[in-house]
């Protein structure tokens, strides 16, 4: 079973921000959607999610499959805390019980046991973004769409953040697709990467990478030299 | 070294005794009770009309009818708040009609309800209409306040409506509505006494004030004054209490 989008367009009045855009996913994959600000990214997952459909083209493999979200906000509920942020989302779905119990778990492993009962204003940025993605995980979903949850945070943060967020997705690997702007993200994250022209967005390029998360890093060899093939695609686009 | 809160109560009850001292001058000044009772007669009369046999049915009638005004207004804005901040037709019906009882003075109101109204029912009526409209902007702001972000997060994660509307409206616009509230409270004792000035019910504190005047029993109408000041301030502080219960999470 896989996720499937072929040939989609979508344009809004002049804006055309999709062109013939084909992608797939396998099931507990994960895919990297690399392109410049105002390429479509979000257009793209807001298809995927279902919130409005494309003008062309098809997606299949996601008709009754539950959605969860990461965003670059944290989008998190002031008047509750961390516990009750993830109680909302899960309440719909799963008994007091389960909930409890998969709450518990999740925010022990974004580390914030000790701030389960904190309200999102007595946080630091970092930890609500914790808060966000134990949200996320916990919530039983069977493909999980990120739209740059690291973009704004400082270096130290972000590879803190990248790191809970891998182990979490290395546990039942979620089919997910990350939409982001940054090449390191996109090479310390993706199994395989689209790289996206600017808008209209067209796939310039599809890149594997089988590297497994834990042996990634910056400095890797294999790592560089993908990232230099990475810049050759965003190049040439360029100059077209 | 003083605490600055007990500094601030020192600055207050200065404050306060620099009131009656300049009340104390004018009364010795202008030296006529008739036009300025001294701050002691008045407490006397104070002492007279507090243990007068209608005293208490004077402020319980006026403290229903402002609780019942101010409920009423309550509810209905909160009703019609929720109707117009979720649907622009019936934002752009119910404009016209808000915009004519925000503005109609509160004379012609009172005027016109004691020719519609019994003499009970009229400072009720009075009070909503010049209630209902602080309440009704308030809840309205409220709602097109709400965190488009937050919304798009709940309707993704399919929470279900009857939780958005509880678990996400509600405490947005808490702060709105509470806000309203209290700047509404103030106001509805000022427009009760007016209205019950005016329409003259057996039991009301307005009704005392008025006879108090007619017997040019200045010092009863400071009395009287003192009165409503006090019922002011108590439920200003209620809705404060309750204001910073509900901040909590700040």
């Amino acid at each position: 079973m896989a996720f499937i989008l072929s040939n989609i367009h979508k344009r809004f009045g002049d804006l055309y921000v999709l062109k013939e855009l084909s992608m797939s996913l396998e099931e507990h994959q994960l895919i990297c959607i690399l392109g410049p600000s105002g390429c479509g990214k979000t257009t793209l997952l807001n298809i995927i999610s279902g919130v409005f459909p494309p003008d062309q083209g098809e997606i299949s493999g996601f008709e009754d499959k539950s959605i969860s979200y990461l965003f670059q906000e944290t989008r998190l509920l002031r008047w509750k805390t961390v516990e009750e942020n993830i109680d909302f989302v899960l309440k719909d779905r799963l008994s007091k019980s389960q909930r409890t119990e998969i709450i518990a778990r999740y925010v022990d492993m974004v580390g914030l046991r000790d701030f389960k009962n904190y309200y999102p204003d007595k946080l630091s940025g970092g930890m609500k973004q914790r808060a966000a993605i134990a949200r996320a995980f916990a919530y039983p979903a069977d493909i999980l769409l990120m739209d740059e949850p690291f973009k704004g945070l400082d270096l130290q943060l972000k590879t803190a953040l990248m790191q809970a967020f891998i182990s979490l997705w290395l546990m039942d690997k979620r089919s997910a697709f990350f939409v982001t702007h940054d090449i390191d993200e996109a090479l310390l994250l993706g199994e395989k990467i689209y790289v996206l022209t600017e808008r209209p967005g067209v796939v310039k390029g599809i890149i594997s990478i089988d590297i497994p998360h834990k042996e990634r890093n910056l400095h890797n060899e294999n790592i560089l030299r993908i990232e230099q093939e990475i810049y050759k695609l965003i190049t040439n686009s360029g100059r077209e | 070294m003083l605490s600055s809160t007990t500094k601030n109560k020192l600055l207050t009850l200065a404050s306060i005794l620099a009131l009656l001292l300049v009340w104390k001058l004018l009364a010795v000044f202008l030296n006529q009770e008739i036009i300025m009772p001294s701050p002691e007669i008045t407490l006397v009369k104070l002492w007279m009309v507090i243990s007068a046999h209608n005293f208490w049915p004077s402020v319980g009638a006026t403290l229903s009818r402002g609780l019942i005004g101010f409920l009423i207004s309550c509810a209905a804005g909160l009703v019609l708040g929720f109707c117009a901040g979720f649907s622009a037709p019936v934002y752009w019906l119910l404009q016209p009609w808000v915009t004519v009882i925000r503005t109609t003075p509160v004379m012609s109101v009172v005027i016109l309800a004691i020719i519609w109204f019994q003499s009970d029912i009229v400072p009720i009526f009075v009070t909503f209409l010049m209630i209902f409209p602080i309440i009704y902007s308030n809840v309205v702001a409220g709602i097109k306040n709400v965190d488009q972000q937050l919304l798009e997060m709940a309707h993704m994660y399919r929470v279900k409506i009857r939780r958005i509307v509880f678990e996400l409206y509600i405490p947005s616009i808490l702060p709105y509505l509470l806000a309203g509230a209290s700047n509404a409270m103030g106001i509805t004792w000022k427009v009760i006494i007016a209205a019950e000035i005016l329409s003259q019910p057996i039991f009301a504190v307005g009704t005392n004030l008025m006879i108090a005047k007619i017997n040019l029993e200045t010092a009863q109408v400071f009395a009287w004054t003192v009165v409503t000041i006090i019922i002011s301030f108590i439920f200003e502080y209620l809705l404060n209490t309750l204001e910073n219960k509900f901040r909590t999470w700040g």
